[in-house]
């Protein structure tokens, strides 16, 4: 047991420092956006969300909270960067699951690699 | 000292069957409350129904110890319990690795507390075992008062894990639901135990109702939804 024990704690180490052996892909974690602190990369479909309107996410567009890009704000203002991952995690997930409840195309939740790798998609 | 039964009849096997099926069946009963469900992918509902039947083998070890019972078996289902945990947590760290983070410094607490359970359980079973268990515990009163506190601190961590991270109790009913559930299982096992005849289930049968439960699960949230 205490061997067992060992090889699992020696196992969580070497995938916590080296990442998984089986997963091809790896998020690496960065400034991006110019976040005070490193944070996960973070992609987002325009494509796949054509269907949502654009003030949905947007909310600067009407509430006159800045111009720039989403993700310069909220890593920057010291009032909702603490919030970041809650915010970002219940917005995009509450939407998802919000749309398949009412029999909606919206797509699940997906697995976390699925929005946490770089931002490669159109 | 422990009474190791030597009875066998078919009325106890289907009785234990039963037992475990409800109680193992009882965890999933709060996660598949909300309607309508909300799928998570196959992946991540495979990986999080494994846990939960984890969970399960946990109480109905708690349950299926309150009276005179197979300690061999008890044993057994014990590692089986802890197998099901490792499986859990390394179907995620292998197969998503951003959940790699959750085991960082920074984590949330609910995670943490899901790594503390772990390490309990190792603890249960390493402490549970000669000669450690004689070494910590010269009296077998002592033993098996700590061995239950160790394993109530231990569902209490997976409950806090499960409860406050809210991946499947999305609503305050579901986590009061669960929670009511994991508590009349520690304080009340004594009616819980009635159903629970004196051989507990075969390796096999553990793995396959676990197995079961977990793939059922996965497949009502996403096919339903």
């Amino acid at each position: 047991m205490k061997l067992l024990f060992l090889a699992v704690a020696v196992l969580i180490v070497f995938i916590v420092v080296y990442g998984s052996p089986i997963t091809q892909e790896k998020p690496l974690r960065a400034h991006y956006f110019g976040s005070p602190e490193v944070i996960l990369p973070m992609n987002f479909a325009h494509n796949d969300h054509t269907p949502v309107n654009c003030i949905d996410c947007h909310h600067n567009y009407t509430d006159d909270t800045g111009d720039d890009l989403c993700m310069h704000c909220h890593v920057s203002n010291n009032e909702v960067w603490p919030l970041l991952e809650t915010q970002f995690h219940d917005f995009c997930r509450g939407c998802h699951t919000e749309k398949s409840a009412l029999g909606e195309d919206g797509g699940p939740p997906r697995q976390c690699m699925a929005c946490h790798l770089g931002d490669d998609l159109p | 000292m422990p009474h190791y039964s030597e009875s066998a009849s078919n009325n106890h096997r289907e009785a234990d069957l039963r037992a475990l099926i409800v109680i193992i069946g009882s965890v999933f009963v709060a996660p598949l409350a909300g309607w309508p469900l909300h799928a998570g992918g196959w992946y991540w509902d495979i990986g999080n129904g494994i846990g939960f039947a984890a969970f399960g083998g946990l109480l109905y070890l708690m349950i299926s110890s309150n009276r005179q019972f197979d300690v061999t078996a008890h044993k057994v289902l014990g590692y089986l319990v802890l197998a099901l945990t490792l499986s859990h947590v390394f179907w995620f760290l292998l197969g998503d690795a951003a959940t790699i983070e959750y085991m960082k410094f920074g984590a949330p607490d609910y995670m943490w507390l899901g790594l503390v359970s772990l390490l309990l359980l190792f603890v249960l079973l390493t402490i549970a075992l000669p000669p450690e268990r004689t070494r910590v515990h010269r009296q077998y009163s002592d033993f098996k008062y700590w061995h239950r506190f160790v394993a109530i601190a231990t569902i209490a961590c997976a409950a806090y894990h499960i409860v406050i991270s809210g991946f499947y109790l999305n609503g305050w009913t579901q986590a009061l639901l669960f929670i009511a559930i994991a508590t009349a299982t520690c304080l009340e096992r004594d009616r819980w135990a009635r159903l629970v005849g004196p051989r507990l289930p075969t390796p096999v049968v553990f793995v396959a109702v676990s197995a079961f439960a977990a793939v059922a699960f996965a497949a009502a949230r996403n096919l339903g939804s």
